[in-house]
Parts: structure tokens; sequence; C-alpha cells
């Protein structure tokens, strides 16, 4: 039995060696599969970064009329914390606000100044509140409009960065799709090659394969050289694929540092390359062992 | 024991084979006989399933073997030597390599291999030849290098088909010498021949066939006639 795997696999290996020239283009094409689909791969990671990067500074602000009292603030805090969607809620009361405005514009003279003349407090307290997911903002505004303390409230800030994270989703959508879209077409145009370098090889082997069936050679062992052939046409693109992936990720991941600096796509491929390299690998060998069923299943006849 | 019943085989338009009938018991030595065209090689490939009937059946020890599934057809092939005018050998294996060739796709173990291939190619007189290539071989000899593979999963049936067509007179003759050496020891054998001397010398049951169907049979004794 492992002498006849053996046999097989020789066999398999021999078809790939002899066949060089085809065995290059078939074996460029699939890697060109494999890299997109890395880089496929890699835009979805950073678009995801950057959508989540955003959504965490997204909030909703809700800020008090100055008549209102502390204690329907408070009232209002309690209702929101009891509401499922809500993360947390945070009080920042009138003077908090003003030491916290100082603070902010401690080098401006003006505005410092300008303070200093004000008899009253000219800041509102007011009620910052964190969704559990970005999609609940609307639904905490919703909830805020209709509640009985409505009056108190003056106005709620939430729309700004909704805008921003609607547009890098729809575009990372956009950029994946079509992505998607051309690894299929190349997928495709990978399978199609590699069946025919199989075809070839059929067709090369025609007296073989005649004998073999002549002689009451097994099905399996007729057969089975040629999905080795095509699945060694994926293990080399993607030997060739993450060769050239990690130097690459390597180049890029410092420029997109410079644009994103929470993002270190190097450092997540390579804490994810026990998971990322098997993936190409079968990736790889699943296309060339595909293309090399159909052509079987079309060419020889056993 | 080969059982034929009504076979037929239809090609487009053409009947290739037309309602034979046929009984051959075990260890018989049949010669085919007929002009080109007649269905003797139609007739060989429906036995090793390569054809499948339009009509009928062939039974090859109870079995009928268009019933065969996929997998069971390569063991079929075991039971069944086949030889052809042009050898089908393997260029670039020598002729050890030839035989044992048959034997790896089986999956055989290379201590089988080791043991068989020499045996073989003994019985067929090319142990000095074992390392030549086909090249390097005259036409007789390809042609019991071919027997010799044939013969390497010991076949109860050998089906040679033309098997002396490439051959002169005399390497012919050796070759058909063999195969009556090895219907002796117990195969049966069907050789499809249109060569009118090789017939006459084996002298056996001789079945003519013409335009697809059997015109005659004789059991014994026969002699190419047409």
């Amino acid at each position: 039995m492992r002498k006849a795997f053996k046999r097989i696999f020789r066999t398999g290996w021999l078809n790939f060696k002899r066949n060089s020239y085809l065995s290059f283009g078939t074996t460029g094409v699939m890697t060109l599969v494999l890299l997109l689909f890395s880089g496929l791969m890699v835009l979805n990671y950073v678009s995801g970064q950057i959508v989540s990067g955003l959504e965490d500074k997204v909030d909703v602000s809700v800020y008090f009329k100055n008549d209102s009292s502390e204690d329907q603030v408070m009232a209002v805090e309690q209702d929101l914390e009891s509401q499922p969607t809500v993360a947390h809620v945070t009080y920042i009361s009138k003077d908090q606000a003003l030491v916290d405005f100082k603070a902010k514009h401690a080098g401006d003279a003006l505005i410092q100044q300008s303070l200093a003349e004000l008899v009253e407090n000219p800041l509102q307290s007011s009620l910052n509140i964190k969704a559990k997911d970005s999609t609940q903002y609307a639904s905490i505004v919703t909830f805020l409009e209709g509640n009985k303390f409505r009056p108190i409230i003056d106005k709620i800030n939430f729309y700004e960065n909704e805008a921003v994270i609607n547009r890098v989703q729809s575009i990372s959508r956009g950029v994946g799709n079509w992505g998607l879209i051309l690894t299929f077409i190349l997928a495709l145009i990978a399978v199609l090659v590699t069946f025919n370098t199989i075809r070839l090889t059929i067709y090369n082997q025609k007296n073989e394969i005649e004998i073999m069936r002549l002689v009451g050679g097994s099905n399996w062992h007729i057969k089975a050289p040629y999905l080795i052939e095509g699945g060694l046409y994926g293990v080399f693109a993607a030997v060739i694929a993450i060769v050239v992936f990690y130097p690459m990720l390597w180049f890029i991941s410092s420029k997109i540092g410079v644009l994103i600096p929470d993002v270190s796509l190097i450092g997540y491929f390579v804490s994810n390359v026990l998971q990322f390299v098997p993936l190409i690998f079968v990736l790889g060998i699943v296309l060339g062992v595909l293309s090399s069923y159909i052509a079987i299943r079309r060419f020889l006849k056993v | 024991m080969i059982e034929i019943k009504d076979l037929s085989t239809i090609y487009d338009d053409f009947m290739a084979l037309d309602s034979v009938n046929l009984e051959i018991k075990d260890g018989e030595f049949v010669s085919l006989v007929g002009p080109s065209g007649a269905g003797k090689s139609t007739l060989l490939g429906l036995m090793t399933r390569e054809l499948t009937p339009s009509k009928g059946e062939i039974i090859i020890d109870g079995i009928n073997i268009a019933d065969l599934s996929h997998s069971e057809i390569p063991l079929l092939r075991r039971k069944i030597g086949t030889i052809f005018q042009d050898f089908k050998l393997l260029s670039r294996k020598n002729a050890f390599e030839n035989v044992a060739f048959a034997l790896e796709v089986s999956g055989a173990e290379l201590k089988e291999i080791n043991e068989d291939v020499p045996k073989v190619l003994n019985i067929v007189g090319l142990t000095d030849k074992a390392k030549n290539f086909p090249h390097q071989m005259s036409g007789g000899e390809r042609q019991r290098l071919a027997i010799a593979r044939a013969l390497i999963h010991r076949p109860r049936i050998l089906l040679a088909d033309e098997p002396t067509g490439n051959l002169d007179m005399l390497n012919g003759y050796d070759v058909v010498k063999l195969l009556m050496k090895i219907n002796e020891f117990g195969t049966t054998v069907i050789l499809a021949t249109h060569n009118r001397e090789i017939v006459n010398i084996v002298g056996r049951r001789v079945i003519s066939m013409e335009k697809g169907k059997v015109v005659r049979d004789q059991i014994e004794q026969g002699k190419y006639i047409l």
C-alpha cells in the first residue's frame, strides 16, 4: 500500500517536472490568484480596523438646559443605564465641563479672559452615552426623544461620525466586492489553465494510459497521479505566494502605519500565520485538484 | 468458459456484430478468422469491456461482464491477457520494466515483482534481453515481450489480436508456437488473425466471421476457409 502510494506520488511529481514550461505558467497563474486572495484579506482587515476605530469614537452626547436640576439629569442617566443597548453613561456636570473647557483652551488667552469676566458658568451639564454596538445609536436617540424628561434636554448630539463610518464601510464593501469578483474570475482562469495543462499531460501519456487499462491497472492507479500533479501546482503556487506576500506586506505595513497608526498589518498576519499559511495551501491544493478532477472526468477514460 | 449469447454491436448505422452466439470451453485454442471489418477485434474488445454491446451477453466464468462496475473492470482485465499487432510496449521502459509496469499499476509488492517478472521473461525466452529497450529488440522479441506482460497476472484467457500482423513468417510462427505452449499449460487462447498459413499450422478450432456474423465454426482440425 505504501509502495503503491509512493509510486502514484512519484508519477505525479514526474508529470509536474517533465512539463516544466507549462508547470511554470500554471503555477504562476495560480500564484496570482492566491496573492489576490491574500490582498483581499489585507483589505478586509484594514477596513475592519478603520471602521472599528471610528466606531469607538462615536457616542451620543445629551446636553441639558441650564434650568434642569441634577436630580432630573440623574433620573435620565438611570433610565439610560436600564437600556440593554447602552454600554455605559458618563455624567459631566456644569462645573466639570468648565474645568475641561478651561484645560482644553489653557493656551488661549482670549478665551481665558472671557471666561474670567463671566459671572455665571455658561456651559451645560451633559451625559455621554456609549452603545454596545454602533448600529444602536439611532434607537438610543429615539428613546431619548420619547423620554418624559425630554423638555429639560437642550440638544442631542450624535450624527457627526455616522456619515464617515457609512462612507468607509461602503468604500470597503465596494472594493471588497470587486476584489472578490476579480478573485473569482482569476480563479476561474487558473482552473482553466490547470485543466488544460492536465489535459495535455493526459494527451501526452495516451499510450501509458492505454497500457495501464489493458493490463488491468486499478482506476485509482491510473487517475491519482494526475490529481497529485494538480495538487502540486497548488502547493508550489502557495509556497511562492507566501514567499512573495510577507515581504510585500512588510513593505506596505510601514506605509499604512504612517496613515493609520493603530493598524499593524505585519503584526496581524505574523500572529495569525498558523491560520493564514494553511488557508493559502488548502486553497491552492483545492484549486489544483479540482481542475485536475474536471480534466480527468472529461478526458481520461478508464 | 466463455458464453456469448445473441451479441450485437452497432456503431451508428454499421452493424459490427450481428447476433453472435458462441461457447468457448476452458483450455481451448480458438482461431478467429475473417477479412478486415468482419468483427473479430470488436468481439475481443467486448470481452475486455473496452466496448459495451448494444445487445446480448458475454458470460465469463458465470458473470455477465456487462454488469461489472467500473472498479471491477480492472479485475476482469487481469483475468484476461491481451496482445496486439502493434505490441503496445512503453518505449522508455526496458523489457523488465515493461512487464513490471503491469504489476505496479495493479498495486503489487516489490518482492512479487522481482520474483514474477524473471519467471515470465523466461517462459517467453527473453531472460537475456531483460535490460533491452523495445527499440533494441526484433519484432518477434517485442511480441514475445508483450506476451510476457499479458501473462504476468496468470490470466485464464489470452486474447491475441493479429499478433503476427507486423512479423515475418518465421517470427510469426515463433509467436504462435509460444501461444500454443501457453495453451498447453491450460490458458484459453483466442487468436484473431487473417493469416492463412498460421491458422492452418495450428489446426485447432477455427471460427470464421464475415460482416459481423459467425459463418463457420470448425470445432476440430479447422482450416482457413473463406
